[in-house]
């Protein structure tokens, strides 16, 4: 509690002094859109600023506002009460203003010295040579006051992910720096790291830099931030301090409506067999064994590399299945499957939505209607040859609606969309056929609160029509919360199959970890909770 | 194509996307009107006009079909060894005596069994385009030059063979016929069908497609078939055109098809392949020929020129893409 009145002592003297960057009245067009908006936003020396919003509400445009990445159409940038005029990156980081991406930018065979120097001249010898003890000596002048270990002298591929962040936050500490812009800085770190990376954060903040500080993840904005600054649609809705808002406000800000419950209520399956897997194994997965049933969502958790993809794309036909069998139940009626491809499954009636879906699912350059049908062209084509792109907009406009997709035009770009908007035309496509088993790789992976909630509403849909769903995804809150039933993977094996009702987030991790929990604890599921994340 | 404009501060980047989107096409306006100004009434009189669509017919040929192939993320480096392979084989069978039609079919199902080769080698045995055509090129050129003993057939060929190279129908020569029926069933296929669909699929996003259940191998296949198809007929039309077959007649055919097809792109937002915009790129290429020989300009200095103009386009649109 004395944390929580310094901290509010701080803000108001904050209130007296001068801001040391302050947008005034931003303004950035794009076509078709008003990215940013009016967005005026005060940042102080010492102070951490949270930025929040769902994906497309302006944060990353603003960004690159101040980073000189791109132009304003309107409005001002004044640092220390000057008004610049930022036209490129170099130009920030001459005023003092450090940038750290979710993409980090490190050279990977450099070291951690080299690539922290990178762009900055190197110490030399009277020779001309590099004065490689010099170099270190200064590079552990910055690491050191933040408390920072690296090892310096491996090539930085080989660091974790949390250390090669901390290498790109050293790297902008080399020059002075008075603001740190920190996008998603935490997205691939584990919680240690993160912990570690808070204590880099705040050592800063004790040294008078200003940080703004951007999450999706909002225990993070509530444990490291002064102010939280919302935005939505390109506008600024509130900025307040971060001990007087609870995460639901948060949240509502954020969606611009008042969240019920994340997860519709949980309707039971039937007890009708769809899909039936009986010790399947590929190359890294074994003996995988389960059935699902229909109207039921069956879910998949496990460590990244347990193989909880190469299941799905096993039963895809992906991936080459190395034993086992697949039967496919057809009016109650087993018919063994052995699916060679992926065209044979959808044949087949099964259908995958997969994991990276700029990777895997999209086509970015096509217009959204292309997306959604290329998998059944044939549908919409004169003796299925001779495309008919009426009847391809109808069909698209009923997926659409269904699946609440927004869009300008369905003749768009689906590169133009958002990230919740860009999964549903993945989703929209597997569901153009008449699908039975629909498998789900990370459905949620980057999208906001609201989209994410819509997602949820249409595997209830789906549920309801009898559609088996296997959702395999990293967020644990997700499977608890949507799944009827949980298999746990652990390094290819199935370690656990539970019922939502014996599943525990604890239990889970447990199997995840391969440490057995020493008491089992039957808690009941945790539907409708946390719905921050 | 439906945008809004922007309010202010436009007017740079309107600039911008228009050189961009239409860069190449005033590009090829602004050389006609300087060909036309400088040698007036030469240029663009009716024998002239013939004589460049004529010239440009064989390349608009190769060019069309080499579109498919790039259209599918690939490109082929054989279709120039692949058309001097089908004139010197149409030309040899028509010499040994067998009837004109029967030849010409032959030397396209030449043109067919090399695509497919190259198509099984890139989309089955997983090599890459580049090595894969640039092997297939030398294999094709030397069995030019072994079947023909490196020398240029010309006499036997009966007059008939004309037909391709030097009929002339309805006003126009028949190459520039057959060139607009290459043309037309490629725009059809690519811009309206199915199969044309899934070749943009494969090429925008080759892991997506196979995950949406297309035949992704069989379709990069199909487009190496038709690109040698397509050199295959190109070759016989420049046998007949020539009424002689040498073995490395072809040769100029495959930098230049590339060449046309990349000056299209530049005019497409995606930066996708597009028929038209090949169609456009010959006729630049072409063109431009055809006015620097009027100019009597040295043939090696063209060289220079033309090397200048693909630079130059390409890199207009690049800044262009860049400046967004």
């Amino acid at each position: 509690m004395s944390l929580f009145t310094e901290r509010m002592g701080e803000v108001s003297v904050v209130e007296g002094m001068q801001p040391l960057v302050s947008l005034q009245r931003l303004r950035k067009r794009y076509p078709g859109v008003l990215a940013v908006d009016d967005v005026s936003l005060d940042l102080y020396a010492g102070e951490v600023h949270g930025l929040v919003g769902e994906n497309g509400a302006g944060k990353s445009t603003l960004i690159k506002l101040l980073a000189g990445a791109t132009t304003s159409d309107g409005g001002s940038i004044w640092v220390r009460g000057r008004q610049v005029h930022l036209r490129t990156v170099r130009e920030a980081n001459r005023l003092g203003l450090a940038f750290i991406h979710q993409e980090l930018n490190l050279v990977p065979y450099f070291d951690a010295v080299e690539n922290i120097f990178l762009g900055h001249l190197y110490p030399r010898h009277w020779w001309g040579g590099v004065d490689w003890a010099a170099l270190r000596r200064r590079v552990r002048a910055v690491l050191d006051p933040l408390g920072v270990t690296l090892p310096l002298t491996v090539p930085v591929s080989r660091l974790s992910p949390g250390q090669q962040t901390l290498v790109s936050i050293a790297r902008a500490l080399v020059d002075k720096v008075d603001l740190l812009v920190m996008d998603e800085p935490t997205a691939a770190l584990t919680s240690q790291e993160i912990e570690h990376l808070f204590g880099v954060v705040r050592a800063l903040r004790a040294r008078g830099v200003g940080v703004l500080y951007i999450s999706h993840r909002l225990a993070e904005i509530f444990a490291l931030t002064e102010r939280i600054t919302v935005m939505r649609n390109g506008r600024v809705v509130t900025t307040q301090p971060s001990s007087q808002v609870s995460e639901q406000r948060l949240v509502q800000w954020m969606t611009g409506r008042t969240v019920e419950a994340l997860y519709p209520p949980r309707t039971p399956p039937t007890a009708l067999p769809l899909l039936d897997v009986r010790r399947l194994s590929g190359s890294f997965c074994r003996e995988i064994s389960f059935t699902l049933h229909a109207g039921e969502v069956l879910g998949i958790a496990g460590l990244i590399g347990a193989g909880r993809s190469e299941l799905l794309r096993l039963i895809f036909g992906a991936e080459r299945v190395r034993g086992g069998e697949l039967l496919l139940y057809e009016k109650g009626v087993p018919r063994g499957l052995c699916l060679r491809s992926p065209a044979q499954a959808y044949r087949a009636g099964v259908a995958l939505a997969p994991e990276e879906r700029r990777t895997q699912g999209l086509l970015l350059a096509r217009p959204i209607y292309e997306n959604t049908t290329l998998t059944f062209l044939r549908r919409f084509a004169w003796g299925g040859w001779w495309v008919r792109r009426r009847s391809e907009l109808a069909a698209t406009q009923r997926l659409g609606e269904r699946l609440a997709l927004r869009s300008r035009s369905l003749r768009q770009p689906v590169s133009e969309l958002s990230g919740g908007n860009q999964q549903k035309v993945v989703l929209a496509r597997a569901l153009a056929g008449e699908v039975k088993v629909l498998l789900l790789d990370e459905p949620t992976r980057g999208v906001d609160v609201g989209a994410r909630q819509e997602i949820y509403r249409i595997i209830g849909d789906l549920k309801a029509q009898g559609v088996g769903v296997l959702l395999v995804s990293s967020d644990l809150s997700e499977l608890l919360g949507v799944a009827d039933r949980l298999v746990v993977l652990r390094e290819g094996r199935q370690v656990a199959t539970l019922a939502a009702g014996e599943a525990s987030a604890e239990r889970v991790l447990g199997y995840c970890f391969g440490v057995q929990p020493a008491v089992p604890h039957p808690t009941r599921s945790q539907g409708g909770g946390d719905a921050g994340r | 194509m439906g945008e809004m404009q922007a309010d202010s501060g436009g007017a740079r980047q309107g600039a911008q996307r228009w050189l961009r989107l239409y860069g190449t096409f005033a590009g090829f306006v602004a050389m006609v009107g300087i060909f036309a100004l400088m040698r007036p009434g030469i240029f663009l009189s009716p024998n002239n006009l013939r004589n460049i669509t004529e010239q440009v017919a064989i390349l608009a040929i190769v060019a069309t079909t080499m579109t498919v192939v790039m259209v599918v993320g690939d490109f082929d480096l054989s279709v120039g060894a692949m058309a001097s392979l089908s004139g010197v084989v149409v030309a040899d069978l028509l010499i040994q005596g067998l009837g004109v039609w029967p030849g010409v079919a032959v030397a396209l199902l030449v043109g067919g069994i090399g695509g497919l080769f190259n198509g099984v080698l890139v989309a089955y045995f997983g090599l890459s385009a580049f090595v894969a055509t640039l092997a297939t090129m030398t294999a094709f050129r030397g069995l030019a030059l072994f079947y023909t003993n490196g020398s240029t057939l010309f006499s036997g060929i009966p007059e008939s063979f004309k037909l391709f190279g030097q009929g002339v129908t309805l006003a126009l020569p028949n190459s520039v016929w057959i060139m607009a029926a290459v043309w037309g069933v490629t725009w059809f296929v690519l811009e309206q069908t199915t199969l044309g669909r899934r070749l943009y699929a494969v090429g925008g996003n080759a892991q997506a497609s196979y995950l949406a259940g297309l035949n992704v191998r069989g379709l990069r296949l199909a487009a190496f078939v038709l690109s040698g198809v397509g050199a295959a007929l190109a070759g016989v039309v420049m046998t007949s055109r020539l009424f002689s077959a040498h073995p490395t007649a072809g040769e100029p055919l495959m930098l230049n098809s590339i060449a046309a097809v990349f000056l299209g792109m530049t005019m497409f937002r995606e930066g996708e392949p597009h028929v038209l915009g090949t169609l456009v790129g010959v006729l630049l290429l072409g063109g431009m020929s055809n006015g620097l020989n009027i100019l009597q300009v040295n043939s090696y200095l063209q060289l220079v020129l033309t090397g200048l103009i693909i630079l130059l386009a390409v890199l207009l649109s690049g800044l262009a893409r860049r400046g967004e």
